[in-house]
C-alpha cells in the first residue's frame, strides 16, 4: 500500500502540464520507483535535460534526436565512409603531415577510441547487458559491412599478428594466424549492434565534441548506469532514443563534475582535491575518533574517496544500489553536496572495525565497501547533514 | 592494534599504460584466479599478500595504479614509498612497449633513486597477437639494468616469479648486512637501508 502511494505522489507531480521541478526532487531523493521507467524519466527532468513544461517535450526531443543524428552522421558515419573508399586523389592521404588533413584526425581519434574501446569492454562485468545487442541498432552503421564501426578502427590488424620466424639472416617463414574474437565481446553481426558498441559511440562523441577534455577512464562508469536506466525504459519511444537522451543527460552532468576528471583543474573550488578535503574536514566534525585514527595510520582521502567521488561511488555497489544512490544525489538541491555525506556516512558506518584495524585492513575495507543495505548509508547520510556542527 | 605476523614489509608498486594488465597481473597473484572482466582502475588500488622467504615473512603492500595520464598526479605521490616497482607491457601493443621510456622517466623523477625495478612483458600466452619480441625487452630491460621476465596473469606463467624475485631483489637489499646471503647482488647505499628499514615498522 505505501508503495502504492509513492507511485500516485510520483504520478501526481509528473502528471502536471508544468512540473514542479522542487516537488520532484524532494520525492526523487527518497528512491524513485523502477516501474514503468519513471527513473529515467524522472533523471531527464533531474539532469536538466528535458525541460519542465510538459508541451515542449515533442519538439524538443524532436529537436535533439535530429540534433544527435547529425552528429553520428558528421563524427562517425562520414569519416567511416572515407576509410572505406580511400580516396588519395584529393590532396589528402593518409600519410599526409598537414594538421587540417583529415587523415590526421582520424588517426588522432583512433587514439582517444583506443582507450574507450578498452574502457567500453570492461563496463559492469558483473551484468551481462552490456554484451546483449540492442533493440535499436544505428542502421547506417551496422549495415556498411563493419566500415563505419567504431570498435573496427582501433582492430589491430592481422597482417601485424603473423608470428614470423627467423633463422639466421632470412625471413624463413611467416604464419598467418588466426584472428581470434574476444569471447565477451563478439563483434555482433551484419544489422546488430551490442550495448556496449552504442556506449562506446556515446562516449567518442563526447570526447570530439569535448576537445579540451577529451576522454578519461571513469566516464564509462558514469555514462553506464544513465544508458542502463533509459535502454530499458517499457516505454518503447523512449527506449528507442536511449542512445541520444542519455548522450545529453551525459553530457549536462559532466558539466557539473567534470572538473573531478581534469588534473589542472585538481586544486580549483570544485576539483577533486577540494572535494576530497571537503570530505575529511566532515568526518572530521562527524567522527572525530575515527577522524584521529585515520591521521594516526595516515590513511589519506586520496587512497579511497578519489575513487569515489569521481565515480558518484558507481564502482563501490551493485548497479541496483548506484541507481538508488544516483536518485538521491540527482536530487541534491545544491549537487554535489549530499555526496560528501554519503562518502562520511559509509565511513561512519564502518567505524567499529576502522577504529580497531590496522592501516592494510582499513584501507582494503573502505577499497571494497560490504554489501549492505544502501537505505542504511542513506539514512545515515541525512542525519550526518542535520547535525550541528 | 592488530599482532605482527610478519617479519619484514615490502611495499610494492605496479605501474604501465592501461590495459595491460596490471589489475590481472596482480589478482593472479593474490587471489591465484583469472578473469577477463576487470572494471578500470580509478586512481589506486590495493592487496596484501605475505610470502615466505629465506624463513622470514614478507608482507607484500602492492599498490595498482590507473593508467591513463590524468591519475598521474595521484598515482605518483605513492612512488616515493615503494621499495619495488612494476614496470609493465602488452606484447600485444607496440605503444605500451614504446612506453616504457616514458614510465620509466617517471620512476626517475618520483621514486627513491635505489628503488628495486622490474620489466613485465605481459599477455605473453597471445603469441598470434605478439607484436613486441622478446628480445626487444630484454635489450631494454639490460640497457637500464633492469630486470626483465615475459608474463601471463591469464596462462599463470612467471607471476609468482616476478613478485618473489623482486622481493628478493629488496630483502637482499635490507637484510645485505647478513654475511653468505647472495654476496654477489649485494648493493647497498646507507642512506636507502635506514630508510627502507624505518618504512618497515610504520605499519
Amino acid at each position: 500500500m505505501a508503495y502504492r502511494a509513492r507511485l500516485k505522489e510520483f504520478d501526481d507531480v509528473l502528471d502536471q502540464e508544468v512540473i514542479d521541478l522542487k516537488k520532484l526532487k524532494s520525492l526523487s531523493f527518497h528512491g524513485i520507483p523502477d516501474d514503468q521507467g519513471r527513473r529515467a524519466l524522472c533523471w531527464r527532468l533531474l539532469l536538466n535535460y528535458l525541460p519542465t513544461d510538459k508541451s515542449q517535450w515533442p519538439l524538443f526531443l524532436q529537436e535533439k534526436r535530429q540534433l544527435y543524428k547529425q552528429f553520428i552522421d558528421e563524427m562517425v558515419v562520414m569519416p567511416g565512409s572515407q576509410e572505406g573508399n580511400g580516396d588519395v586523389t584529393e590532396g589528402d592521404h593518409p600519410l599526409s603531415i598537414n594538421p587540417d588533413s583529415q587523415w590526421q584526425t582520424f588517426f588522432k581519434d583512433n587514439e582517444v577510441l583506443l582507450q574507450i574501446d578498452k574502457d567500453v569492454r570492461r563496463l559492469c562485468p558483473d551484468i551481462s547487458f552490456f554484451q546483449q545487442p540492442t533493440e535499436f541498432p544505428c542502421q547506417e552503421i551496422v549495415n556498411s559491412n563493419d566500415v563505419k564501426r567504431l570498435h573496427t578502427r582501433v582492430q589491430r590488424s592481422v597482417l601485424k599478428c603473423a608470428n614470423v620466424e627467423r633463422k639466421g639472416l632470412g625471413i624463413t617463414k611467416i604464419a598467418l594466424s588466426i584472428k581470434k574474437a574476444n569471447e565477451d565481446y563478439a563483434p555482433m553481426t551484419e544489422g546488430k549492434e551490442a550495448h556496449w558498441e552504442v556506449v562506446e559511440r556515446i562516449l567518442f562523441l563526447y570526447a570530439k565534441l569535448n576537445p579540451g577534455q577529451g576522454y578519461v577512464q571513469g566516464m564509462n562508469e558514469i555514462i553506464g548506469p544513465i544508458y542502463h536506466a533509459f535502454a530499458c525504459d517499457p516505454d518503447i519511444t523512449f527506449r528507442e532514443h536511449a542512445e541520444c537522451d542519455s548522450f545529453f543527460c551525459f553530457t549536462n552532468l559532466m558539466s557539473e563534475i567534470r572538473d573531478f576528471f581534469i588534473k589542472s583543474l585538481d586544486e580549483t573550488d570544485h576539483g577533486i582535491n577540494k572535494m576530497m578535503s571537503r570530505m575529511l574536514v566532515q568526518l572530521k566534525n562527524s567522527d572525530l575518533d575515527v577522524w584521529l585514527k585515520f591521521q594516526q595510520l595516515e590513511l589519506k582521502p586520496q587512497f579511497y574517496s578519489f575513487r569515489w567521488i569521481t565515480l558518484l561511488l558507481s564502482q563501490e555497489f551493485p548497479l541496483p544500489d548506484v541507481l538508488r544512490i544516483w536518485d538521491t544525489l540527482f536530487s541534491d538541491e545544491s549537487r554535489f553536496d549530499f555526496l560528501i555525506y554519503v562518502c562520511c556516512a559509509m565511513i561512519v558506518i564502518l567505524r567499529n572495525k576502522l577504529l580497531n584495524g590496522d592501516f592494510p585492513s582499513n584501507l582494503k575495507l573502505l577499497q571494497n565497501f560490504p554489501p549492505m543495505d544502501v537505505q542504511i548509508i542513506l539514512s545515515k547520510a541525512v542525519e550526518l547533514s542535520k547535525q550541528k556542527n | 592494534m592488530a599482532k605482527k605476523t610478519y617479519d619484514l614489509l615490502f611495499k610494492l608498486l605496479l605501474i604501465g599504460d592501461s590495459g595491460v594488465g596490471k589489475t590481472c597481473i596482480l589478482f593472479r597473484f593474490s587471489d591465484d584466479a583469472f578473469t577477463t572482466t576487470f572494471i578500470s582502475t580509478i586512481g589506486i588500488d590495493f592487496k596484501i599478500k605475505t610470502v615466505e622467504l629465506r624463513g622470514k615473512k614478507i608482507k607484500l603492500q602492492i599498490w595498482d595504479t590507473a593508467g591513463q595520464e590524468r591519475f598521474h598526479t595521484i598515482t605518483t605521490s605513492y612512488y616515493r614509498g615503494a621499495m619495488g616497482i612494476m614496470l609493465v607491457y602488452d606484447i600485444t601493443n607496440e605503444k605500451s612497449f614504446e612506453n616504457i621510456v616514458k614510465w620509466l622517466r617517471n620512476i626517475d623523477e618520483h621514486a627513491n633513486e635505489d628503488v628495486e625495478k622490474m620489466i613485465l612483458g605481459n599477455k605473453c600466452d597471445m603469441s598470434d597477437k605478439r607484436t613486441v619480441s622478446k628480445e626487444r625487452g630484454e635489450t631494454i630491460a639490460r640497457e637500464h639494468g633492469i630486470r626483465f621476465m615475459e608474463t601471463s596473469a591469464k596462462a599463470n606463467i612467471n607471476i609468482d616469479k616476478a613478485f618473489n624475485d623482486l622481493a628478493e631483489a629488496i630483502l637482499d637489499k635490507t637484510a645485505g648486512r647478513e654475511p653468505g646471503d647472495h654476496v654477489d647482488r649485494v648493493l647497498v647505499d646507507r642512506k636507502q637501508q635506514s630508510n627502507t628499514s624505518r618504512s618497515c615498522c610504520n605499519n
